[in-house]
């Protein structure tokens, strides 16, 4: 960390501030300059408390040089961490690709999408059975009834199944149907919940904040491998923007951000990140291109007839246009 | 338009809004809901001035049905639009890659760069002579002398050369040397500036501003249109968002909508996009992937001793890579 004293800090001010740093068991180094004087602290990588530094009399400002996160920085591992589901490996050369219904509705709809998503080409399925909606009134999901529906459809299908979980209670639950245990954009920063997902172990979608940081969703991430549970995979879903035209703003500069700084698995949700159905194969390709491991696609039987998300929606046959078109992109930068 | 009623909004005042309309040549047409009343207002193809009925008592608010850009619409020509510049043809399925520094420095700077970027596979240079600094106390750029070089570096690669024009009276200064006449970010409202370019028949680089969304670019691209000039290239080259990780958010989204509501090319800015020159190439894989048109890439051949834009300028070798990597995804996409 490096402290900068106001101009004209007082040698009295100075003294104190690096008294307080070796206090605490750092080294200090002080640069004199014509204006001002800088106290850089040294040490050992344990993490510096900025604030303690703010506070003191004659500090115009103090700033962090070390990353905040460790377990998830690139620089903690060797290469690339994988993720294994029943077969399927994210995090390797093939790209993964996810899909599904927004919200499971009823066996029916999920059932026929499921076939359909696999018959595509995708390796995972998604569904929602806790739906974590804007307003009060809208459905709200099935609840258990649609984590046994997942369950039926991963038996006839094969594919493992990716469900949200929105509260600290049901990880019990919907661990007992679930693959990978989604928490989503409005739960990024619910720290109980991440706690809780850390000390389970089972497999952890990851989804970037509405209006989170690259940095605040590493340091969530930290949170769940903090608690021993390394099997955490992240999600760029769009950002909030001034822009208004599409539903939210994809931050693409996040992919090859994220691949730079953590070891871990890199998807995206084209379908959040555009929200008009229209634009989420260009959207994808571009994910695709730009690096991420994986893709998370809401694909409806029926979209004009969903619960939640039909205007973002894939019809199958889209879906699986989609699919071809990712593949060549995906063989064009040495990928699968 | 739409015009939505209050709740409880009094019969005369529905009549009022309903003359008001019949009184500027249009057809009313009121649906009575339960709780409140809507308007259509049914034209030709004259624009409604929406703030003369938002004022009026009982309304709570006008919602515009028809898009405000009309020329730049693909609704307008369905058909691509070409800008051809001395053999470059901008918006035909081969992508276009601008290549070039930042700012002209010098005569060495320039030529170096310019056959750099030849060699590596660009279409054309760009360089900026007059440049819209933050700062004042940065380097404005060479001006007339720096004009005078794009030419001679034109004269020596046969590239075409790309620079900015800052003001109106600039225009029949950066006219005589330039092959298109950039509009940056921060004159993407300069409206005198937009007219002017409209006036002439020079091809213009128009780029999105920073806080500018994809209707208020369409509309200035408008307004160079509605002066005559259909030789708009269009440019989407990051905005910017609460993420402070990387310079501005690339707006990806941006490609594919552009691409749907206009006929106009559009090229991708990846330099600007993320600002870091380890992540322009992953960011131009995705524009490309996504549909863009082409590129236009900060190349210098020593970024650190740049005087702006080093951080996020390829050097020659790098950019050589890039370009390779671009066709490549071109080519998956069908296009060259």
């Amino acid at each position: 960390m490096v402290i900068v004293m106001r101009a004209g800090a007082s040698p009295k001010e100075i003294d104190a501030v690096e008294n307080r740093v070796k206090e605490d068991g750092f080294g200090t180094h002080l640069v004199q300059g014509t204006e001002r004087t800088i106290v850089c602290v040294l040490g050992d990588g344990r993490p510096v408390d900025q604030r303690k530094y703010d506070v003191m009399s004659g500090v115009e400002k103090t700033t962090r040089i070390l990353k905040p996160f460790k377990l998830t920085s690139r620089s903690m591992s060797a290469g690339d961490s994988t993720l294994q589901l029943n077969g399927t490996t994210v995090g390797e050369e093939p790209v993964v690709i996810m899909a599904g219904p927004c919200s499971v509705e009823s066996r029916t709809q999920l059932l026929e999408t499921a076939h359909a998503v696999k018959e595509a080409g995708a390796q995972v399925l998604r569904g929602g059975a806790f739906k974590p909606r804007t307003s009060p009134y809208s459905f709200q999901g099935l609840g258990e009834k649609g984590l046994q529906i997942m369950a039926e459809a991963r038996e006839q299908t094969g594919l493992p199944v990716v469900t949200e979980v929105m509260a600290s209670e049901q990880v019990p639950l919907v661990m007992k149907y679930a693959d990978v245990l989604q928490v989503g954009a409005r739960n990024m920063q619910n720290y109980e919940l991440l706690r809780t997902v850390g000390r389970s172990r089972h497999p952890v979608l990851l989804k970037r904040g509405l209006m989170s940081t690259i940095e605040e969703l590493l340091m969530s991430a930290e949170y769940i491998l903090a608690e021993g549970n390394r099997r955490v995979l992240l999600c760029e879903r769009g950002i909030r923007t001034f822009e208004k035209y599409t539903r939210n703003t994809t931050d693409i500069n996040a992919i090859p951000v994220l691949k730079d700084l953590t070891h871990l698995p890199v998807i995206l949700d084209p379908s959040h990140g555009v929200g008009k159905w229209a634009y989420v194969a260009a959207v994808a390709r571009a994910g695709v291109a730009a690096g991420a491991d994986g893709l998370l696609v809401e694909v409806h039987n029926d979209p004009g007839h969903a619960l939640s998300d039909g205007a973002q929606s894939l019809k199958p046959e889209r879906f699986a246009a989609l699919v071809k078109q990712v593949r060549t992109v995906a063989a064009s930068v040495g990928r699968s | 338009m739409i015009i939505i009623m209050r709740a409880g909004a009094t019969k005369r005042q529905i009549a009022t809004v309903v003359a008001r309309i019949e009184k500027d040549g249009f057809s009313a047409h009121p649906s009575e809901g339960a709780e409140r009343t809507i308007i259509g207002v049914i034209g030709d193809d004259r624009p409604v001035e929406r703030r003369t009925y938002d004022v009026l008592d009982g309304v709570e608010k006008t919602v515009a049905v028809l898009k405000p850009f009309k020329l730049v619409s693909r609704d307008f020509q369905h058909e691509d639009t070409t800008v051809n510049v001395n053999g470059v043809t901008f918006g035909a399925s081969s992508i276009s890659i601008i290549g070039g520094p930042c700012s002209v420095e010098d005569r060495a700077q320039l030529l170096e760069s310019a056959h750099a970027v030849k060699a590596a596979g660009a279409q054309a240079l760009r360089g900026g002579a007059f440049k819209p600094r933050s700062s004042p106390y940065s380097f404005q750029g060479l001006g007339e002398q720096g004009l005078q070089l794009l030419a001679e570096a034109r004269e020596q690669t046969g590239l075409p050369v790309v620079t900015e024009v800052m003001t109106p009276e600039q225009l029949p200064l950066v006219t005589r040397y330039a092959d298109v006449l950039q509009i940056g970010a921060r004159n993407m409202q300069n409206y005198e500036l937009l007219k002017a370019v409209g006036r002439g028949s020079h091809a213009v680089l128009l780029k999105r501003g920073l806080m500018a969304t994809v209707e208020e670019l369409l509309m200035s691209a408008e307004y160079i249109l509605a002066q005559g000039n259909r030789r708009v290239i269009l440019c989407e080259r990051g905005i910017r968002t609460f993420e402070k990780y990387t310079r501005n958010t690339t707006d990806i989204n941006a490609v594919p909508v552009l691409k749907s509501l206009t006929h106009l090319p559009v090229l991708l800015d990846p330099s600007h996009g993320v600002g870091k020159w380890d992540f322009v190439t992953a960011v131009a894989r995705a524009g490309i992937a996504a549909g863009a048109d082409g590129l236009i890439v900060e190349v210098h051949p020593r970024p650190a001793e740049a005087l702006s834009d080093g951080d996020q300028s390829l050097l020659p070798e790098r950019f050589a890579k890039l370009v390779q990597q671009v066709h490549a995804i071109a080519a998956t996409i069908g296009r060259e």
